[in-house]
């Protein structure tokens, strides 16, 4: 994959601190009485690899959909590239434009062929003309190893082609950070594979990325560093090797004992 | 203000509209049975019959089956018979077309529902009752049909409201009913807007009325299924 | 029961008047009632207390026969002065209008709940992703959403607007000759009942199926992408 441009002149700066991508700083969220995340920090630098792992109901489902603003926090703030996320339209609108997300359930337009799902977005909301939409959506179809089925709907994909689909539907719209939310969680073994490999592949061109994800051999490939939740809370934060090789929490051993 | 006398008119006239949906919702369930039962097989032969019937009886206004009935129904009703080899000589009541035409008409529908219901049941009821050498009709009687009930139930809540507010249109045919009365006071006391706004409270409160009941109904049938949890209510009314 | 071809080709004109009255009636009637019925619609699907005012309306025009609407709408409205007396008259004193108007309030009650169902059977999570794609609701709403609900109404859709034909020999009520008058008018002067009722019934069994093989054509072009089992 080519190197994406934004990406090269920011990681060429040495000796400067890049603004953190991501900046989440006593984050809470309730839904009613019910208490889900807990004073959350978290900083995420540009061209970081971040994955977030825990048992299910843990809360990272719902710390990264906070991010681009599809659960609203009851406190703390979030930053996304220095725009403070508030529940104002053109700051969610700002901060969206900067990120992609991929979802578990794919969430493709099912009416809608494989190429017109891409061009969607790139016409109504880049505004950009119908040629030049079709040529960026057949470039990161291409990316994805999908462009032979642009013209299928899908429903004739596979789960694996779909969720390829997915991600180049969000690539196409070139976002500085990308959201991964349990992307292989819904696909049969085979199709795992595929879609990992365009994620290794995408890691490698610098974009900075935050996957929820229960792949630990993924998680131990490509991360940099790896975050531990459980009830709602961040229970352990360490670069990748010292998270897998020298965890420091008991939790983080029990749960790494079983995902093993 | 509606004088007394023509309120208790419109509830004789209500009674008369409960009365006619009743029979033909009856007649409408005994068609639709007998049809959905004959023509469960996709390929049965009751299909020649069942075709023609479904198509004509659901592309037609009842009102026009209604007329079709009232005005031609002696004549249909002699020659039918006089096939059969009767020499009979029948008036038909408006009571009788209306419920003919309603019943025959929404049988068709209710055939089509009954039918999907009978589908729906899962495959597997059939099979464990043959297995468990239980004879044919039992197995209809006593397994398939309350199962059937329970997925066809709220189509067949919807289809009665449907022949209840249709009774109302088939009333042109001059069937002295909850409409032909509250028509008849409006002339009378040139005030018409009280009485028909007294005829559709009586049809909103009969919608109601059958939601209420249909729900409890729908409990008792749905024993032993998992209810899935609809948020709200189910439907609008 | 017979059929008299001669007369039912002599009545054919007057039947054919009568299904331009009742064309005249129906196709106002199926416009003004989807533009009624896409603003309840949306108001039923608002959360709690603020959907009632939809949900009484959808209850009233669903719960309330035609036949009724059409006689409060055309008898019943007149008898008070601020209808007679004012410029409301020219709309009032005309069948048509009160037809238009007591069809489409009770088509726009179905509509509504169809559209709602519809819109309902969306999975959320495909307008999660147009959101994160960055499209703005009212571009959701008018590119996304609706096209999405349209094809999944387009049985329950093709169910009512069936109805709807036949729901249209109400306005015989009100003084206008559609089809099944016309019939009856027919009927009055030939003293054949079935001639011309049976040939009012062949032209609608016509129309019917015409809207039935139109509505396939149409589920055909618009849920291609389904998976036929």
């Amino acid at each position: 994959m080519n190197a994406n441009p934004t990406f090269a002149a920011a990681s060429a700066q040495p000796g400067t601190t890049a603004p953190a991508a991501i900046s989440i700083t006593g984050l809470n969220k309730h839904y009613g009485a019910f208490h889900v995340l807990r004073d959350i920090n978290l900083q995420v630098a540009s061209g970081e690899i971040v994955v977030l792992c825990g048992p299910s109901g843990s809360g990272k489902s719902t710390l990264i959909r906070c991010i681009n603003h599809l659960e609203q926090h009851t406190s703390g703030q979030i930053h996304v590239n220095g725009t403070l996320l508030t529940s104002r339209a053109e700051d969610v609108a700002s901060v969206r434009r900067q990120l992609g997300m991929v979802f578990q359930s794919f969430n493709l337009f099912p009416h809608m062929t494989v190429l017109d799902n891409c061009t969607f977005a790139l016409r109504l909301a880049l505004k950009m003309s119908a040629k030049e939409a079709e040529c960026t959506a057949r470039e990161y179809l291409e990316k994805v190893r999908v462009i032979e089925q642009a013209a299928k709907f899908p429903t004739q994909l596979s789960g694996g082609q779909q969720q390829r689909v997915a991600i180049a539907r969000a690539l196409c719209l070139q976002p500085r950070i990308m959201l991964f939310d349990e992307p292989t969680s819904a696909l049969d073994p085979e199709s795992v594979g595929s879609v990992l490999r365009i994620m290794e592949d995408l890691a490698q061109t610098g974009i900075t990325m935050i996957c929820v994800t229960h792949e630990m051999g993924f998680a131990r490939r490509v991360a940099d560093r790896c975050v531990f939740m459980e009830g709602g809370q961040i229970i352990e934060e360490a670069l990748a090797e010292t998270f897998f090789t020298a965890p420091a929490s008991d939790r983080l051993k029990n749960f790494i004992d079983q995902v093993l | 203000m509606p004088l007394a006398g023509f309120v208790q008119q419109l509830g004789i006239g209500a009674l008369m509209t409960i009365q006619v949906a009743v029979c033909a919702y009856l007649l409408a369930l005994a068609i639709g049975t007998m049809f959905a039962l004959a023509t469960v097989r996709p390929r049965s032969l009751a299909n020649i019959v069942w075709l023609p019937y479904a198509s004509i009886f659901t592309g037609v206004p009842s009102l026009l089956v209604a007329f079709l009935f009232y005005y031609g129904g002696s004549e249909i009703v002699i020659s039918l018979m006089a096939i059969v080899g009767i020499k009979a000589k029948v008036e038909v009541t408006p009571f009788a077309a209306a419920v003919a035409a309603i019943g025959m008409v929404y049988g068709a529908y209710l055939a089509d529902l009954i039918r999907s219901a009978i589908h729906n049941v899962p495959r597997g009821q059939f099979e464990a009752a043959r297995v468990l050498l239980i004879p044919a009709p039992m197995i209809w009687l006593r397994v398939i049909m309350p199962q059937v009930l329970r997925l066809a139930l709220p189509g067949m809540t919807n289809m009665w409201i449907v022949v209840l507010k249709d009774t109302a249109l088939v009333s042109l045919i001059g069937l002295k009913e909850i409409m032909a009365y509250a028509k008849l006071a409006s002339g009378v006391t040139k005030e018409p807007f009280i009485y028909y706004l007294l005829a559709s409270a009586f049809f909103l409160g009969m919608t109601w009325l059958t939601y209420f009941v249909a729900g409890n109904l729908e409990t008792w049938a749905g024993q032993g299924s998992r209810r899935a949890k609809i948020r709200g209510k189910a439907h609008a009314l | 029961m017979h059929f008299d071809m001669q007369v039912a080709w002599d009545s054919l004109p007057k039947l054919l008047a009568g299904l331009g009255n009742t064309f005249t009636v129906l196709v106002p009637v199926l416009i003004l009632g989807l533009l009624f019925a896409i603003p309840v619609a949306l108001g039923r699907l608002k959360p709690g207390a603020r959907s009632l005012p939809a949900t009484i309306y959808v209850s009233v025009f669903r719960g309330v026969p035609s036949l009724v609407l059409l006689y409060l709408i055309y008898s019943g409205l007149p008898q008070f002065p601020i209808v007679r007396d004012t410029f409301l008259w020219t709309f009032f004193s005309n069948p048509y209008f009160c037809a238009w108007l007591g069809l489409a309030l009770t088509h726009s009650g179905f509509m509504a709940e169809i559209i709602r169902g519809a819109l309902a059977a969306i999975p959320p999570g495909t307008i999660e992703a147009a959101q994160t794609l960055g499209l703005t609701p009212r571009q959701i709403l008018f590119r996304l959403r609706l096209p999405m609900a349209a094809r999944y109404a387009l049985k329950a859709y093709q169910n009512e607007l069936l109805i709807m034909v036949k729901s249209t020999s109400a306005v015989s009520a009100i003084t206008i000759i559609d089809l099944t008058a016309a019939a009856n008018t027919v009927f009055d002067y030939t003293y054949d009942p079935f001639t011309p009722l049976l040939t009012a019934a062949a032209i609608y069994w016509c129309i019917t199926n015409a809207i039935r093989l139109g509505c396939s054509a149409a589920d055909r072009k618009f849920n291609r992408h389904l998976v036929r089992q």
